[in-house]
């Protein structure tokens, strides 16, 4: 089920009253309609991979219970290998069994020793990487004793299945949600109010930018060979807004659908566009899945504690895996690849924490030396976006090669003007909405209409310009 | 949780309103004129209706006697217009229709447009047998395949289109589909945009089907050729066709148009074919400015070929 789907429409207030007239006096009546209605959610894509699902909630709720019982380390850490394999033996078969068989395959021909093995024709089950992760989480954190094991099993699938973040994240922590689970949901006014108005927002940015944009970025990329260098520019431009919109709205639609149940989500976006650097951007992006990796990967293999060779082996892990996690696509690692080196350069000099608070936070407009270093970062993303769109490495390396040369300089081909309004608009609300924890979250200090004619100017450009429906681009990964 | 039902539903009613002063202001959609049944069980529209057609590129009107475009300024030497939505062409402005574009054709002639979208086969003749008091020298009848289908009851019962019962020998007469509905709908503006932009899918909670790519539809016009067949009869037994000329359109089956001249009907067969530039809209089937010129070119000739001298 698409967020921005008229199904959607219909469930979220049907499971909105049942939760809160139905089922709002008793928590595990609360747990248990979640669970079912996260099942139904996404059992409306393919019923079949609830299976799935199921499988890996028994199993992780298994191994927690049984991690709380064994003081014995070899075991405790058999039981952590299972929940690993077991996790990352779905997310390997689904995701990349194709991808590892055709590498094989491509390398023997190389040698000269083809071999026959064909690959399968595998549907990736929508939403795999996150869940995964997340229950992922759950066990290493019951591992590691930073988290009792539960023994509501409801409420354990509630956690893992919950529909607003269950196929595009952001990827919860068992510490911040499971025990969410615990406790008696109340009605909260402002709670709700504030999860209205970033469901707004993240539709927004969903159905007017993301999919507005995603129309050009397609035509420019895919007929690549007929442009100039300035329009495939545009193209990356219109990509990088596309992606942002997308995965950044379907975030906010997902925190903003939590608070309306009452529950609080990690931030999971934080204006990355603002970035003054690599470094700052990755603090700013997809923060739920860089702060696992740092977490569960980064400082387990030692960080940057270790000496110069160490750090720039754990980055490039780090960051080589990031970009594997986005896909079974050499144009994934090339993507993760090319970060870790916009990366290195600041953490070995020490200068990747020098921007840790949002830009010209006590002024209007930022200085032309935060606006220059924010146009640097920017252009950097862009480029790495080319191979997170492009269908191959050649045809992101071709992508390049078109815009790096004189036609650079000539004028677009395809130049929408209207798009282009909706963009400045949306970089303008966002620039001055930057404080808060979205765009529109200090909104409530404006008298009621002022707001509410904001909110409705939204839905008339909402309705106004709506593209055409997109899938929610994450859901693939 | 009452304060959150209760500014929720406000804030709906709010955005309503306002959704319908920005809907009226744009015209992001079109006006739609309002029909009746008249004493004689023709659709037509209420006399003296204007209204913009969508983002207000132009307007159109209905006329006093219910039709679509501008009365001519004389009865005399007048030849009609009768049609479907082609003719009825709300989506061009007065100087493109039919009966503009012919008068500076033929100056010597007068038209009358008598359209509607939706007018059959049959629907066309009992229109023009309602015009016979204008005293009219031609009636040209634009036609298309399904207009003759749509015409016989036999093939497919259609409530809201007049049809010829050819068991029972007798016209009857279409009703109007859902007039509550539709008149709520063309009033309430910001629902018929949401109606429009937003179709409902009925069947959302069924599995979607595989795509496929679908054969190339079937003419189903000459399938029914011994119905057509009928159907001239009943209207030459039942009409004056003398003073009929069938213009067909473009893409029309050439055996219906053969079955046609073989009934003694008078034809001119619209021909796109050699023209490079198209006829009709990008979004839309029907004719573009360009496209009822060049009709009105080949019409003109038709009509010289004829013995409209």
């Amino acid at each position: 089920m698409l967020f921005n789907s008229i199904e959607f429409f219909v469930f979220l207030p049907i499971v909105f009253i049942l939760y809160w007239f139905v089922t709002a006096k008793y928590l595990k009546a609360q747990n248990l309609l979640i669970a079912v209605s996260s099942y139904v959610f996404y059992g409306w894509w393919d019923w079949r991979f609830l299976s799935l699902i199921a499988f890996s909630s028994i199993v992780d709720y298994s191994i927690g219970l049984l991690l709380s019982k064994s003081e014995s380390k070899k075991k405790r850490k058999l039981l952590l290998w299972i929940s690993i394999c077991v996790n990352l033996g779905f997310l390997g078969f689904f995701k990349y069994y194709n991808f590892f068989v055709q590498s094989l395959v491509d390398s023997f021909t190389l040698l000269g020793q083809p071999l026959e093995i064909s690959t399968l024709k595998i549907i990736l089950p929508v939403g795999i990487s996150f869940y995964t992760f997340q229950t992922l989480s759950y066990t290493i954190d019951v591992y590691n004793k930073k988290l009792t094991p539960t023994k509501d099993f409801v409420a354990f699938t509630a956690f893992v299945s919950f529909f607003p973040q269950l196929v595009a994240g952001p990827i919860e922590r068992a510490t911040n949600l499971l025990p969410q689970f615990y406790t008696q949901r109340k009605f909260n006014y402002k709670l709700a109010v504030n999860g209205m108005r970033q469901v707004l927002w993240g539709l927004f940015k969903k159905v007017v930018i993301a999919d507005n944009c995603a129309k050009y970025a397609n035509i420019i990329f895919n007929n690549y060979e007929d442009y100039s260098g300035s329009t495939l520019l545009l193209g990356a431009f219109f990509f990088a807004f596309q992606i942002y919109g997308d995965f950044s709205g379907y975030s906010d639609i997902a925190i903003g659908v939590s608070r309306l149940f009452g529950f609080n989500l990690k931030r999971n976006f934080a204006f990355p566009y603002f970035s003054r650097d690599i470094a700052e951007f990755w603090r700013r992006w997809h923060i739920s899945l860089s702060t696992w990796f740092r977490d569960y990967l980064y400082i387990p293999l030692g960080g940057s504690r270790g000496g110069t060779s160490m750090k720039i082996k754990n980055t490039f892990i780090i960051f080589l895996v990031s970009g594997f996690w986005h896909g079974a696509n050499w144009t994934f690692i090339v993507w993760g690849a090319l970060n870790a080196i916009y990366f290195l350069p600041l953490m070995l000099t020490n200068k990747n924490r020098i921007n840790t608070d949002m830009v010209a936070m006590h002024s209007v407009l930022p200085s032309v030396k935060e606006l220059s270093q924010m146009a640097i970062t920017f252009f950097l993303t862009l480029i790495a976006w080319v191979f997170f769109r492009a269908d191959s490495v050649t045809h992101a390396f071709l992508f390049l090669k078109g815009i790096f040369n004189v036609s650079l300089f000539s004028n677009f081909q395809i130049f929408p003007t209207t798009i282009m309004y909706l963009i400045l608009f949306f970089i303008g609300i966002e620039w001055m909405g930057r404080r808060g924890e979205y765009a529109i979250d200090k909104i409530d200090a404006l008298n009621k209409p002022l707001r509410w004619g904001f909110y409705i100017l939204i839905i008339v450009l909402m309705f106004s310009f709506t593209g055409e429906q997109q899938e929610f681009i994450y859901f693939q990964f | 949780m009452i304060k959150f039902f209760r500014n929720i539903i406000l804030f709906f009613l709010v955005s309503l309103i306002v959704g319908e002063i920005v809907v009226r202001v744009t015209h992001a959609v079109s006006d739609i004129p309002q029909r009746r049944i008249d004493k004689d069980g023709i659709q037509k529209y209420y006399p003296n209706q204007t209204g913009y057609w969508l983002k207000g590129t132009h307007t159109w009107q209905i006329n006093e006697l219910g039709w679509p475009g501008e009365l001519p300024n004389s009865y005399d030497n007048l030849v009609t217009i009768i049609g479907d939505s082609f003719i009825e062409n709300f989506m061009n402005p007065s100087e493109c229709h039919q009966a503009v574009l012919l008068k500076q054709r033929l100056n010597n002639y007068n038209f009358l447009e008598a359209a509607r979208s939706g007018v059959s086969f049959i629907e066309a003749f009992e229109i023009s047998k309602r015009l016979d008091s204008l005293k009219p020298v031609k009636n040209l009848i634009y036609v298309t395949n399904s207009d003759f289908i749509e015409s016989i009851k036999d093939i497919k019962p259609l409530e809201d289109i007049t049809q010829v019962d050819l068991k029972a020998q007798k016209v009857v007469y279409g009703k109007m589909k859902s007039p509550g509905v539709k008149k709520l709908l063309y009033n309430w503006k910001l629902a018929y945009y949401f109606y429009n932009r937003f179709p409902i899918n009925f069947n959302f909670w069924k599995p979607k089907k595989p795509k496929v790519v679908a054969p190339k539809k079937e003419d189903t016009s000459f399938k029914y050729g011994l119905e057509i067949q009928s159907l001239l009869s009943y209207v030459n037994e039942n009409y004056s066709i003398n003073d009929k000329i069938l213009v067909f359109h473009p893409n029309s089956n050439k055996a219906i148009i053969e079955l046609c001249k073989q009934q003694g009907f008078q034809v001119i067969h619209l021909n796109s074919s050699k023209d490079e530039k198209s006829w009709t809209f990008d979004y839309d089937h029907h004719w573009t400015c360009y496209g009822h010129e060049q009709a009105a070119n080949q019409v003109k000739q038709g009509l010289l070929n004829t013995n409209l001298k």
